[in-house]
């Protein structure tokens, strides 16, 4: 045989032998045994084998720790407080903890290796996370960059959560992206229509999931769902409910209002929503809304322009939406029975509402939100 | 040109998947300093101070969150738009932590179109880093040099 053709088959052979040498050695040394994930002083424990990092571990026995990347320690969602030792912090960690969350041992539950027994504490609302398989059942374009994707639950078939909650998206590897990762959108839907989960996704320029939505989901597709997430929800209280939102911030408060209608629950409460857009362009659900504004008495839709165009003919209120609630606290809303804020969007919308509504009398503490951060 | 240490860490995190799953070089195959070497150049050869467009970029989205999250204009030639994510993203140097956001600039008849982020504006500021070709929150000098002259 020609010397040409020997040689790298002997170089083959004793990388694939020295490949194999590496790999028993990891499975004996690394052998870790059964280890024990106890959270929350006891109130669930799972006896897992040791090797793996805690996410994924936890997600294998059906408790699912919100991640946004998959595992590759690139979000910091994963976030979990480790009572036990399980040594320093590892410089992929860092980046994404506070000083007060090191100094508690907070620790990304991606990074972690499971090699003894663990104490953690984790949000008990974790406990009814499921992911589920759906198929897409249909998509609708509500403006030229927000699309509303109704998902069919195949396994499990029914999910339970509350109006306001969020589900994540399990996006596949697509086009350039070699990764799956996960995205969270709020609901839309209704709890009472349990077989189902609605989403409004507003493309966002480089995004990743919202391209893969907007350019590249179907109709008939199967898709992974991971949830539900969030407390945002509406409080028992006779407060009146002052709700704002733009864009595909109206998910939320669309599930909550009609769940709210449907259950004739909350019934002391009067709920005035303020919608802001900047051109009817952008705008959406318009006619829906305001059909439910004339069939439910206290509930009133306040949809905002801040910059109508002259052949538009709008007929509603126009500025910002920030502006328009101020001028609807100040002159139209009762306080007779106390308010409440719920809002939903950018960081700055929220800031800039709370800032609103605090210097109209409502207590930051009776304000809710759910920022997109 | 040979990249120093830290160029060669902060290369690896901007490979896809570290970072950001689609990571900060497009498809630019140069190493980091030729890339940076070559914006700087490219700036100057525009006139454009980076500082200076560090902070036009700032204003920018400063004033395109009073939109709250609609698009706004912005003068008589941009619409902003900005976005928010769940979440925060490192900087490759690991100097910093940024809200991951977006901000879309648009000329009003739509021809030019410029997409950063918070980190996109630190990533200029702090290492004259404007992204690989390709990549979609690159900072294209040419169009810094629109937004500049536009003031």
């Amino acid at each position: 045989m020609s010397p040409i053709i020997v040689g790298p088959l002997v170089a083959a052979g004793l990388s694939a032998f020295l490949a194999l040498v590496i790999a028993l050695i990891d499975r004996v040394v690394n052998d870790y045994g059964e280890v024990t994930i106890d959270i929350n002083g006891g109130k669930r424990s799972y006896t897992v084998r040791g090797g793996s990092p805690l996410l994924g571990t936890l997600a294998a026995e059906g408790l699912f720790v919100p991640s946004a990347c998959g595992g590759r320690g690139s979000c910091g969602a994963c976030k979990v407080r480790v009572l036990s030792d399980v040594g320093p912090h590892l410089p992929t960690e860092m980046p994404y903890l506070n000083p007060e969350e090191v100094s508690q041992n907070v620790r990304l539950s991606c990074q972690i290796k499971l090699k003894k027994n663990i104490d953690i504490e984790l949000p008990e609302e974790l406990f009814s996370v499921k992911k589920f398989s759906s198929t897409v059942e249909s998509i609708r374009e509500l403006t030229y960059d927000i699309k509303e994707v109704l998902f069919k639950l195949d396994e499990p078939k029914a999910i339970e959560f509350v109006a306001g909650q969020y589900i994540q998206i399990v996006v596949p590897p697509y086009g350039e992206i070699k990764e799956s990762v996960q995205r969270a959108y709020s609901m839309s839907s209704r709890p009472r229509d349990d077989g189902h989960v609605e989403l409004l996704v507003r493309l966002v320029p480089g995004g990743i999931a919202t391209t893969w939505v907007h350019k590249y989901l179907k109709v008939g597709q199967k898709v992974e769902l991971v949830g539900p997430f969030g407390d945002f929800q509406v409080h028992d209280t006779p407060a009146a409910m002052l709700c704002v939102a733009g864009g595909s911030g109206m998910a939320p408060f669309k599930s909550m209002f009609y769940e709210m209608k449907e259950n004739n629950s909350f019934p002391d409460k009067e709920i005035w929503y303020f919608f802001g857009a900047r051109t009817t362009r952008d705008m959406f659900y318009l006619d829906e809304l305001r059909q439910l504004e004339k069939d439910w008495p206290r509930f009133h839709f306040v949809a905002a322009l801040s910059e109508p165009k002259a052949d538009e003919a709008w007929q509603g209120d126009t500025g910002l939406i920030t502006d328009v609630l101020d001028k609807y606290i100040k002159e139209k809303i009762g306080k007779d029975k106390g308010l409440e804020g719920y809002l939903c969007g950018s960081p700055g919308m929220i800031n800039a509402c709370i800032n609103v509504m605090t210097k109209n009398g409502v207590a930051e503490r009776d304000i809710y939100f759910d920022k997109f951060a | 040109m040979k990249n120093t240490e830290a160029e060669k860490n902060a290369l690896e995190r901007m490979r896809p998947g570290h970072i950001t799953a689609q990571g900060f070089l497009g498809t630019d195959t140069r190493g980091l300093a030729d890339i940076v070497e070559a914006d700087i150049e490219e700036l100057r050869r525009l006139g454009v101070d980076p500082d200076e467009a560090a902070a036009r970029l700032e204003l920018l989205r400063d004033e395109g969150q009073k939109g709250l999250g609609e698009p706004i204009s912005v003068g008589k030639r941009w619409v902003v738009s900005t976005g928010d994510a769940r979440g925060m993203l490192p900087c490759p140097w690991n100097d910093g932590l940024y809200h991951k956001n977006s901000i879309r600039v648009q000329e009003q008849d739509g021809a030019l179109v410029l997409i950063y982020s918070d980190l996109s504006i630190h990533l200029l500021k702090e290492h004259r880093f404007l992204q690989g070709r390709g990549s979609p929150f690159r900072l294209e000098p040419s169009i810094l040099a629109q937004l500049l002259r536009d003031e």
